[in-house]
């Protein structure tokens, strides 16, 4: 289970106060309105922003003390997420070793991860040879094959079209139910993941000032910021 | 039938096409016996060596200090990195017969170094005159451009590439290899041919420090040719396969740099994770050590010349400014309405009339200005006018003239970008709203175009006010500008006084360089 409890975050012109629990396994989309801080509660598990105060666990181990790279954590942004000099099998077999001396099972692995997420026969293409669903896929693959148990998704499909979206967000689920990794997704538009997410944490100010089902954050709560956002 | 008149960035181009041609047939056509280009044979060999060579040699050494410079500014964070930075751009804009005194300064004869070393009980025949000062000099001016440049290019990594590298653990050496690399390996090619090519060009520092005329580039020979021998035939072909050259080069930075011009640094606000490493930090503070010692002897050795500034206050002094700002004036509006007129013909063929290749010919002619050598277009020029008007008053106008022009290819980098930003945003609601002329300037354009208009201008006004190329062709009691100044005291060994000219030249020329940088770094 990932647990945030009252970890606080100062800037000059932002104050942040997280806590949220996410069970494992589930898929939990972050929502809320620009500027609310979703993307500072991501980048505070991954360890690019350190708390002040608070505890922040997987599965009971403190992660805190852990360099970002030390973290069960494997990251996909909205973009950027390929190295474009690189092949999308390089890409992928930095998740399993930067230096991409890999043995043959290794290479077997990263074959395996870009097969599962529809690419297969893709390994040789750069990114720039790649569309922008590809190249989702292709940083998509290379967290599966890291084989982190935390997978953290930045509005990772923000810059697809609405069909591949949602091809995207059931892609996702398929994955994280075969592989038992568990989800963290911002995500802009809730009703594109309300039929597939477990658990869905509404944050804004800096706070999550709701979590449940999805059902009962967006319909549910009282909070009128909830209604605001939701419309 | 309507007659519609030219836009006025073809009018520039046809004026600017009309004056180089006229300046080289003037050259030509001049009477009085011509050498053939055969005759010429063995000196023309002798310079294109020495030139080839000083300018290779000057290239390997700016960027083998810039490159390792710009990498430790990277990876450290330090009181005073933002004045250093400053620094660095200040730098590029140092005149260059102001670098020829402080090069002299602390490496001459009786400089700074010979002092120490004597102190010390070494006594060596050192000379600093020929390869050791031009490449002294040229470093000093070129490895802070390449060490800003590298730092600008670095800079463009996305910030999601830095939180992955951290994230996937990436040592020193896999970052250079997936994130540096590919920067460095877009951008020097570039910026190295770019380099050759300014050292190539390279004048005021070949003729003052090259210690004869068995060191001259092309620049210098062209000078010689016309202002020591009158041989106008001489100085003609030397013109023309400079051109040729230097056109060659200036079409190679064309293909080679593909990276949008920034005018600003974009500065990344996440520490690399290679900061972190031990080896690393060792290194670093040995780079950054070695550039304060190549860099700020000769700055310093300027301000031995605060004591001395009251003395330089008279009224050849005063003239002198006055000139130099008049001159420096004129010569940025120049170049601010040629690259202006140029930029808005290139937006207007790739916006409204979709011809993209046409706009490349505007796009690369301020560029082409730079292959086209000063001495033996305003001798041309000279010689048209010459039967007009007295020599003083022809430099008078050929002089804002020829460092305006010199200023496009540098100003042209300010305004294209932004004029063709403002055409994207609002090219269409303009046209809706039936906006056009002076108008379409004031509402669509002038918001997101004043402040790169002052970024130009101020440096266009540096870059004039500070050169030391032209006038050396014009310059006399008549006329002089503040370099010339710095010049003649030079030459008859006054050095407190040099060194007190030169530091108020340096003092204009970094405060009009900061105001570009604080022009241009501020948001639309």
């Amino acid at each position: 289970m990932l647990l945030i409890d009252h970890c606080r975050l100062t800037w000059p012109d932002f104050k942040a106060n997280y806590s949220l629990r996410v069970e494992t396994g589930a898929l939990c989309a972050v929502v809320g309105p620009s500027g609310g801080g979703k993307t500072t509660l991501l980048h505070m598990i991954a360890g690019f922003e350190k708390p002040e105060s608070g505890t922040l666990s997987l599965d009971s181990h403190d992660l805190l003390p852990l360099a970002p790279s030390e973290r069960p954590v494997a990251l996909v942004f909205q973009d950027h997420n390929l190295f474009p000099h690189l092949r999308a099998d390089e890409n992928v077999a930095l998740g399993l070793k930067p230096s991409l001396k890999l043995s043959a099972d290794e290479w077997l692995a990263v074959a395996e991860a870009l097969d599962a997420v529809g690419l297969k026969g893709f390994k040789k293409r750069r990114p720039g040879e790649m569309s922008g669903g590809q190249r989702q896929r292709v940083a998509l693959a290379r967290a599966l094959v890291s084989g982190r148990p935390l997978i953290l998704l930045d509005e990772p499909f923000s810059n697809l079209d609405p069909g591949l979206r949602r091809d995207m967000i059931e892609l996702v689920d398929s994955l994280r139910r075969k592989r038992h990794v568990t989800v963290v997704m911002t995500i802009h538009t809730p009703e594109e993941i309300v039929d597939v997410a477990d658990q869905m944490a509404f944050v804004a100010n800096g706070e999550v000032i709701a979590s449940g089902t999805p059902k009962e954050v967006l319909h549910n709560h009282p909070d009128p910021r909830i209604a605001a956002f939701s419309g | 039938m309507r007659l519609t008149l030219p836009h006025p960035g073809s009018l520039v181009a046809l004026a600017i096409a009309a004056l180089v041609i006229g300046g080289f047939s003037a050259l030509l056509m001049i009477d009085g016996e011509k050498p053939s280009l055969l005759a010429i044979g063995p000196y023309l060999t002798r310079v294109l060596i020495f030139s080839t060579t000083q300018a290779a040699l000057s290239t390997l050494l700016s960027i083998l200090l810039g490159v390792p410079l710009a990498f430790a500014l990277a990876r450290r964070r330090f009181i005073g990195r933002e004045f250093v930075l400053s620094a660095l751009g200040a730098v590029m804009v140092t005149p260059t017969i102001v670098t020829v005194f402080a090069v002299l300064a602390v490496y001459g004869r009786s400089g700074w170094l010979a002092s120490l070393l004597k102190a010390l009980g070494f006594s060596g025949d050192f000379s600093i005159f020929g390869y050791p000062g031009i490449l002294i000099a040229h470093v000093f001016l070129n490895a802070p451009f390449i060490a800003r440049l590298t730092l600008d290019a670095l800079d463009t990594v996305p910030a999601e590439q830095w939180r992955l590298a951290q994230s996937l653990g990436f040592s020193p050496r896999q970052i250079f290899r997936h994130l540096d690399w590919p920067v460095l390996h877009a951008e020097l090619p570039g910026a190295a041919v770019l380099l050759f090519l300014v050292h190539f060009k390279s004048f005021a520092i070949v003729l003052a420090l090259g210690g004869g005329p068995s060191r001259a580039t092309l620049e210098v020979a062209i000078y010689e040719a016309l202002h020591v021998d009158l041989d106008f035939g001489r100085a003609a072909w030397l013109a023309l396969i400079q051109v040729a050259i230097c056109l060659a080069l200036t079409l190679t930075v064309n293909r080679l740099w593909t990276r949008p011009p920034v005018s600003h640094t974009l500065r990344s606000t996440i520490l690399r994770p290679d900061a972190a490493d031990r080896r690393l930090y060792i290194l670093d503070i040995g780079i950054l050590s070695a550039s304060l010692l190549l860099i700020a002897p000769p700055f310093l050795s300027l301000l031995a010349g605060l004591s001395h500034v009251a003395s330089v206050l008279d009224a050849d002094f005063a003239k002198a400014l006055v000139t130099s700002v008049v001159i420096a004036g004129l010569a940025a509006c120049i170049a601010c309405i040629l690259s202006l007129a140029l930029a808005s013909a290139a937006r207007r063929l790739r916006l409204e009339m979709r011809l993209p290749r046409a706009a490349e010919i505007y796009d690369l002619l301020p560029n082409v200005l730079l292959a086209i050598p000063p001495f033996a277009l305003t001798a041309g020029l000279f010689l048209i006018v010459r039967p007009f008007i007295e020599p003083s008053s022809a430099g008078l106008i050929l002089l804002p003239l020829m460092n305006g022009l010199a200023a496009v290819p540098f100003i042209y980098r300010f305004f294209g970008p932004k004029l063709m930003t403002a055409g994207e945003r609002y090219g269409r609601l303009s046209a809706s709203l039936g906006l056009r002329g002076f108008w379409k300037l004031r509402i669509m354009d002038w918001p997101i175009l004043r402040r790169p208009l002052g970024a130009g201008f101020a440096i266009a006004m540096a870059l004039s006010f500070g050169d030391f190329g032209i006038i050396a062709l014009f310059g006399g009691p008549e006329l002089r500008t503040l370099p010339y100044l710095l010049y003649e005291r030079l030459g008859v060994y006054r050095l407190d006084e040099a060194a007190a000219i030169g530091l108020l030249i340096v003092i204009v020329s970094f405060a009009l360089a900061y105001l570009s940088g604080r022009l241009s770094n501020a948001a639309d």
